[in-house]
């Protein structure tokens, strides 16, 4: 553990694992890729003002489309809600920080090196030129053959690795660390839609990531899912959209809340029906996996399916309904303050109606067969899309005073608020316009010229206004005048009872609503007093004390200090960004010729510098994971709170429980895929390619070592060394088996029988791929497994988990897991 | 090989086009009316409520910092689900109302079997490809007659592409190891109206590479009985004067078409 620097030096940015000095960097981060997502779009409408003319290059502009498209979507609209909410959300529910510090740190390490990644795939023989929706066939190397296609696909894995982690800490945050008396209808709103966001992104992403993973194995090891005809192109459609569609909503639900918490502070009334419109919201997360097919309208999905997912789609507009009205209503006999975040919010409101509108359009499968591919489609999730994010930029003005504790400058705010709705609504509603105008292209019908050149007028207004945001923020921070705690009247959350900026532990003391309103309750006092409370009521004048005091709080009941500051997961990140580098050209770089057995096989190096960066990553991988085990890194748990429902969970095991959901997501999209392609292909063409015996023999080796880790826990709780040392290794040897058993099948098959990840001796070559893919995801997650329970060894010998054997309990929960899903693949891969 | 039969016109079929011209409407109208309606009300109310600082503080019950968040009930909730209730009879009556549409436009009109043309259309890195029923190819334009319900099955032998023509409000994916079925037609009223041949512009609508901008074809349609002469002196060869055409934007006029069939 190491102490943490002053917010003034370089060093505190890099090892902080403050939720606020996090939050910080998410909205840096996330505005700067809107700055680099912009210059694309601006790129794009320049290539539009004359369809006749050309200034980009076919390539260029499907490149500039496709990285617009992905660093719009995922590096800025869900990163800039992620920074409000690891600014807010644990304030908001009375949190001392999130229940993971480090992993939230790693999360951002990674969404930034990930985008860096990107950046880096442009130079890399140009990024992936396939669209955002990156649609198979067109995403693997025979069609996007260059070096910066796999390096933007593996960018995007990374990226969605950081998410998960940071999707289970939120969640565990959430649903562990509410102070008392919280109850989970209590929840502040924008707490309320990030909840959902979570909710669905545990799923969701689960999905992007097998699909992600999928791509990366098609483009990396050359396997041959999503250039089969049996159905890959498909394969693709439903998995991409199967996240793609909840993604919506992921990117506007933190949004919503911003909207939700803005209609309220800026009129001085409360949300109308607000159980009702957290019932709604909770709806159109569930509903939102059921509606995946709309994007798919023109494939040949039949009619039957079609129209329940018509049904479900234009259904999916009712809880919106009343959302929107309950925020038009809450308005009503308020006093409205036409502040800059109100005018974000409320304009925010109307774009979504808008947008709203033209998408029950969409949902109407006649309309949607002439939509599909048009500007229609472009212009409404632009206005969905980018209009929710309309609101999260009224987030940022109401926030700034509290993240920086200046105010910034409301006429500036006003003049930007204009220029943006102005330029907002030239460019997408001159979309709806020309809307018979395909996506993508740049050579349309001259007719549409009229309709493109203003939407091309209205980006650069609209691009220009975000100057102004800038110029507003930087001048401010460095000299506007002091916000103070509370600077709106009718603030209610909890942010506002503390100053601005917060102290690094947010709370003078505990804090608690079980009276019904906040209260800092002092636990424990040294001379054996009386517990004491002070009374907050919000206001600046009363807001003194030791609330204003910056020091790390004492903690009087325990005896540690939190720790704040870990250089671990900036390593961590920068390793597997170095890894997955030097992935994007290990197919281009090393060439592996199969002779009769592995004696006779060549690998042949023409670039030794991608593999050579792929070894650095591993190394640093391994070495920066062990570093992170041993660092003496303390995150005091909380010990009064709201865990509905989750009572009785302890923190890291909810966490685990969260990351195993999402894992569950992750190989059932692989055993998915498995099913679709070979049902594509006639179920009773395949049998099985390998001999069932080994599998046999690997599934009670695996179920063995399964009661071995139980023994393992039972010898950790009755403080038996030697009985743990025992179970642990003989859990090890197991591990090993197994994997030594598979290399055994694999080395047969490969140089015996003739299969290997893109080639089948005895039938299609998908088949094969699929075993590879497959097994070999299952093969990972035990030679992940068996690093962790090595460590844990290590760790044991040493004498660690005699007083404490929950760290051995977890190693079980994933180790139990990883057996679970052998159980599904035998059958599929050995049996049947 | 068909025989085609001239299909009586005036009969209750429409074209896809006209199918869709009438529910864009009645959604368009009515997506209007409620957007303006429901805009109109917040600004109105949001005028009417803005803080201008004279309004007493009587009945204002302001929220204050650290409160547990309560929602507001009475007459504003009433609304709230009376609100609700009236968009959700819209939309479920917007569902059941374009189910029917969608029932139409799947089965498509009811003709005579042997009246039917099935052209086989496959997409590639970037044109299109037409089969005929007898085996005859052309790429870039496709030929078909008037008065006719043509049927295509979209595929794809590279790449995902789309396959549509905006004027004929027709479009289909065309996806490797896919098919997928659509149909159109165009009456010899407007093949007339537009001197004796009406052409159709042709777009590919899913970015399938470096040439999607200018992946562009045509349908042509002619009178019914030059389109059988045509189509009688083709065979299964492909057509080497449309072949050279490859897709951007073919311009065959019905002379050529003729020179072709003779």
């Amino acid at each position: 553990m190491s102490e943490l620097p002053p917010t003034t030096s370089v060093k505190r940015w890099l090892v902080t694992t403050n939720h606020k000095d996090i939050g910080i960097l998410y909205t840096i981060t996330a505005l700067f890729f809107l700055l680099f997502g912009g210059v694309l779009a601006l790129l794009l409408r320049v290539q539009l003002w004359d369809p006749t003319s050309q200034i980009l290059s076919g390539l260029a502009y499907n490149e500039a489309v496709t990285a617009h498209g992905l660093i719009m979507v995922f590096w800025f609209l869900s990163p800039f809600g992620f920074g409000f909410a690891n600014y807010f959300v644990p304030l908001q529910i009375g949190a001392d920080d999130l229940a993971f510090p480090r992993l939230n740190a790693l999360s951002y390490w990674m969404y930034l090196l990930s985008g860096v990644l990107l950046g880096i795939s442009f130079f890399q023989g140009g990024t992936l030129n396939a669209g955002w929706t990156m649609y198979a066939p067109l995403n693997v190397p025979m069609y996007t053959p260059s070096i910066g296609s796999t390096g933007a696909v593996l960018a995007l894995a990374m990226f969605v690795i950081g998410i998960t982690a940071s999707t289970v800490n939120f969640l565990t945050s959430i649903h562990h660390s509410r102070a008392e008396g919280m109850g989970i209808m209590d929840m502040p709103m924008f707490t309320w839609s990030m909840l959902a966001t979570v909710w669905m992104m545990l799923f969701a992403f689960a999905a992007l990531l097998a699909v992600g993973l999928i791509l990366a194995s098609d483009r990396v090891l050359g396997s041959v899912y999503f250039s089969a005809t049996e159905g890959g192109a498909l394969l693709w459609g439903h998995l991409f959209w199967f996240f793609g569609h909840p993604e919506v909503y992921i990117v506007f639900f933190p949004a919503l809340g911003v909207m939700l918490e803005l209609f309220q502070s800026f009129s001085g009334r409360r949300l109308v029906g607000r159980k009702w419109v957290i019932i709604a919201i909770c709806l159109i997360s569930v509903q939102s996996f059921l509606v995946w097919m709309h994007h798919m309208f023109l494939t040949t999905i039949n009619l039957e399916i079609k129209t329940l997912m018509m049904a479900t789609s234009i259904g999916i507009s009712l809880p919106f309904d009343l959302v929107v009205f309950s925020l038009i209503y809450t308005l009503i006999k308020g006093r409205i303050q036409f502040t800059t975040p109100f005018l974000f919010a409320f304009g925010a409101l109307l774009l979504f109606i808008l947008g709203g509108i033209t998408g029950v359009f969409l949902g109407a499968i006649v309309l949607d067969y002439e939509f599909r591919g048009t500007y229609w489609v472009v212009a409404h999730f632009h206005y969905v899309m980018f209009g929710g994010a309309t609101a999260l930029f009224g987030g940022a003005y109401y926030w700034f005073p509290k993240m920086t504790g200046k105010m910034y400058d409301e006429f500036l705010g006003k003049v930007h608020f204009i220029l943006f709705f102005i330029g907002f609504n030239a460019v997408y509603a001159s979309m709806f316009l020309g809307w018979e105008t395909p996506r993508r292209v740049y050579e349309y019908n001259p007719a549409f010229q009229i309709y493109h050149q203003i939407g091309t007028i209205g980006a650069f207004l609209l691009g220009f206004s975000f100057f102004i945001m800038f110029y507003n923020f930087a001048k401010s921070f460095v000299s506007g005048p002091d916000a103070g705690p509370n600077p709106w009247d009718y603030t209610r959350t909890a942010e506002w009872a503390v100053p601005s900026p917060p102290p690094l532990e947010n709370w003078p003391n505990r804090p608690s609503y079980a009276s019904g309103k906040l209260e800092f309750v002092k636990d424990y006092v040294p001379d054996g007093g009386p517990a004491m409370k002070t009374d907050e009521n919000g206001d600046a004048a009363t807001d003194g004390g030791d609330s204003h005091s910056t020091h790390i709080r004492e903690y009087p009941y325990w005896d540690k200090h939190p720790s704040h500051a870990s250089i671990w997961p900036l390593t961590l990140s920068l390793a597997l960004g170095v890894l997955f580098l030097g992935l994007s050209g290990f197919r281009d770089s090393v060439t592996v010729t199969l002779g009769e057995s592995v004696a006779t096989s060549a690998i042949t190096v023409s670039n030794p510098v991608y593999p050579a960066l792929m070894v650095i990553g591993l190394v640093g991988l391994i070495w920066a994971g062990v570093r992170w085990g041993l660092e003496d890194f303390y995150a005091p748990p909380t010990e009064f709170a709201e865990r509905w429902p989750f009572d009785g969970v302890e923190k890291v095991k909810l966490g685990m429980w969260f990351f195993l959901a999402s894992d569950v997501i992750v190989f059932g999209a692989f055993i998915s895929a498995a099913v679709f392609i070979r049902y594509n292909a006639g179920w009773r063409t395949w049998e099985p390619l390998t001999e069932s015996l080994p599998g046999l023999i690997n599934t009670f080796v695996l179920l063995t070592s399964s009661f071995t880790v139980i023994l393992a826990l039972v010898a950790a709780h009755r403080e038996s060394r030697k009985g743990l040392l025992a179970s642990l290794g003989a859990t090890i040897l197991l591990g090993f088996t197994f994997l030594g058993i598979k290399m055994w099948e694999w080395h047969h098959e490969i140089f015996e029988v003739g299969v290997t990840i893109a080639a089948n001796s005895h039938g299609d070559p998908i088949q094969a791929s699929i075993y590879y893919v497959t097994t070999g995801l299952h093969g990972v997650h035990v030679v992940g497994g068996l690093l962790i329970a090595l460590f844990l060894f290590y760790r044991a010998y040493q004498g660690a988990y005699m007083d404490d054997e929950r760290p051995v309990e977890y190693f079980g929960l994933y180790w139990h897991f990883v057996d679970i899903v052998w159980v599904f693949l035998f059958p599929l891969f050995y049996l049947f | 090989m068909i025989d085609p039969v001239i299909l009586q016109q005036g009969s209750d079929w429409r074209a896809q086009a006209e199918v869709f011209d009438e529910i864009f409407f009645v959604f368009l109208a009515l997506g209007t009316l409620i957007g303006t309606i429901v805009v109109t009300y917040t600004l109105w109310n949001v005028y009417k409520y803005r803080d201008d600082g004279d309004r007493s503080d009587e009945d204002f019950d302001a929220p204050v910092v650290g409160e547990l968040p309560t929602g507001q009930g009475g007459p504003k909730a009433k609304k709230l689900f009376l609100s609700f209730g009236l968009s959700a009879i819209v939309v479920i009556s917007l569902v059941v109302y374009a189910y029917g549409i969608l029932l139409y436009v799947e089965d498509g009109p009811d003709t005579s079997d042997e009246g039917d043309i099935e052209i086989l259309v496959e997409g590639y890195q970037f044109g299109w490809e037409y089969e005929y029923p007898n085996g005859h190819t052309t790429t870039g334009e496709m030929i078909v007659p008037a008065d006719h319900r043509i049927d295509i099955r979209v595929t794809s032998r590279d790449v995902w592409h789309n396959f549509g023509s905006s004027e004929l409000r027709i479009k289909s994916d065309a996806i490797p190891g896919e098919y997928s079925e659509n149909w159109f037609s165009v009456s010899s009223e407007e093949v007339e109206a537009q001197g004796g041949e009406a052409t159709y512009r042709v777009e590919c609508f899913e970015l399938c590479g470096a040439g999607h901008s200018a992946m562009t074809g045509q349908i042509t349609v002619i009178p019914q009985d030059e389109w059988e002469e045509w189509y009688a002196g083709t065979d299964s060869d492909s057509d080497s004067a449309n072949e050279s055409a490859n897709g951007t934007s073919a311009s065959l006029g019905g002379a050529a078409v003729e020179e072709v069939g003779a």
